[in-house]
């Protein structure tokens, strides 16, 4: 129940939003996130989408394991 | 092999200090981090302990018991999120009453639940809510949905959970912490912060290869520096403040109160109910639930397990009595309790 499944946004409409999850597309309740626009990637849980990703996870570890060399 | 992967193996395979033990503290990592073949990296000196951070694991019996007596003595439809099905209660589980005539439904959101009270205006429906920060805001957003609408046959049995002061209590449980990803998204940074002050070190962790592999990598670094830390290994998702609509959220909906973990025991304010603005929607009022104490298996060694103080191999039912068809506790159900994917990968 816990797994979270990132998606794209593919429309914003007052407080929800349809994403599209590996080509399964699905309502999800968005107000949670301000701002949410169409082509933007978000984390989905539990049929709320609860954060946007802001980039791959290649970007982001070698952003971080760079905080190593400090 | 991707480029970071492969510089946070060698990090990792290469570490000679002494013995660390390292809580992957949420279900999905633990099942991940097997997935993936993570564990067979780790040289002996590095011990992955699992930890309770698995709403499905940590639910005390006695919830599930509640849950059969709104279903089989209230003729209540059920619904809830699949893992809960078949979770042992004292004496039967969700699927038992189910085959004894229980209308029990599998949901994929709270949300849904709500659309099933609206299309069956004859049925009092009751959503089982559990989870941590990650899942408790879509909880609130069904009962605010449900108070809008002005539904009288729609509440929630609520258990669900808040780990802040969880984390009080498995002090010292290990030398560092992988801290879920996704509860931090919501609360934030500020609890791990915090900790750190008091002497207890953790990383923020992802959920994929790169973003576990670079979690362990790290913290393995910064164990071997000595001193406390907190890292944020999973940036692209998780903001210092968290999400504050959500914060507020929960706050408007539900408040603290204590509450029992399985395995943990009573933890003082880690627990959520519905304030009293919504009590109209707390299964337990509208139903003038007695109050029931639930009785786990005597044999299973769930608690244990959850605190890290032994693995599922350890427990004498492990495998042979207690498998996920005919799972004897909670962490056996669950796809992300330690027992269950220690029998799908480990075997
Ligand atoms: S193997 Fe089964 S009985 Fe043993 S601790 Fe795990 S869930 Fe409990």
């Amino acid at each position: 129940m816990c797994v979270g499944l990132p998606a794209r946004v593919v429309s914003v409409n007052d407080g929800t939003a349809i994403i599209d999850a590996n080509g399964a597309k699905r309502d999800v309740r968005a107000e949670l996130l301000d701002d949410l626009e169409p082509g933007d990637y978000v984390m989905v849980h539990a049929g709320v989408a609860i954060a946007k990703i802001s980039s791959d996870d290649e970007e982001e570890g070698s952003e971080v394991l760079g905080l190593l060399a400090i | 092999m991707n480029e970071i992967i492969e510089k946070a193996r060698e990090i990792i395979t290469s570490y000679d200090g002494p013995k660390v033990r390292i809580m992957e503290v949420c279900g999905t990592h633990t099942h991940e981090i097997f997935r993936l073949g993570i564990r067979s990296l780790l040289p002996e000196n590095i011990d992955l302990i699992s930890g309770p951070g698995c709403p499905v694991c940590v639910t005390q019996v006695g919830f599930i018991d509640e849950a059969l007596y709104l279903a089989l003595e209230k003729n209540c439809l059920i619904t809830t999120f699949g893992d809960l099905i078949k979770v042992p209660g004292t004496e039967m589980n969700l699927a038992k009453a189910r085959a004894k005539g229980a209308n029990i439904r599998p949901v994929y959101s709270p949300d849904d639940a709500v659309n099933l009270a609206i299309e069956n205006p004859d049925k009092d429906v009751v959503f089982l809510s559990v989870g941590f920060e990650t899942t408790t805001p879509s909880s609130c957003l069904a009962v605010k949905r449900a108070k809008e609408l002005g539904l009288n046959n729609f509440s929630i049995l609520v258990a669900n959970k808040s780990m802040p002061n969880a984390y009080q209590k498995l002090k010292g449980s290990a030398d560092a912490f992988l801290y879920p990803g996704h509860v931090n998204a919501i609360t934030g940074n500020g609890v791990c912060k915090q900790l750190k002050e008091e002497g207890v070190s953790g990383v923020v962790a992802g959920f994929t290869a790169t973003e576990l592999m670079t979690a362990l990598a790290v913290t393995i670094e910064m164990l071997k520096k000595g001193e406390p830390f907190f890292v944020n290994c999973y940036p692209r998702v998780v903001k210092d403040e968290g999400s504050v609509f959500a914060q507020k959220l929960m706050d408007e909906v539900m408040e603290l109160c204590d509450t029992e973990w399985r395995g943990l025991g009573m933890i003082e304010k880690s627990g959520l109910k519905l304030r009293s603005e919504y009590s109209d929607f707390d299964s337990r009022i509208k139903y003038n639930m007695p109050h029931i104490e639930g009785k786990p298996n005597p044999g299973c060694r769930c608690g244990e397990v959850l605190q890290g103080h032994c693995k599922p191999s350890d427990c004498p039912l492990f495998g042979k009595v207690c498998t996920p068809l005919h799972a004897v506790g909670a962490c056996m159900v669950s796809d992300e309790g330690a027992c269950s994917a220690f029998y799908q990968y480990a075997q």
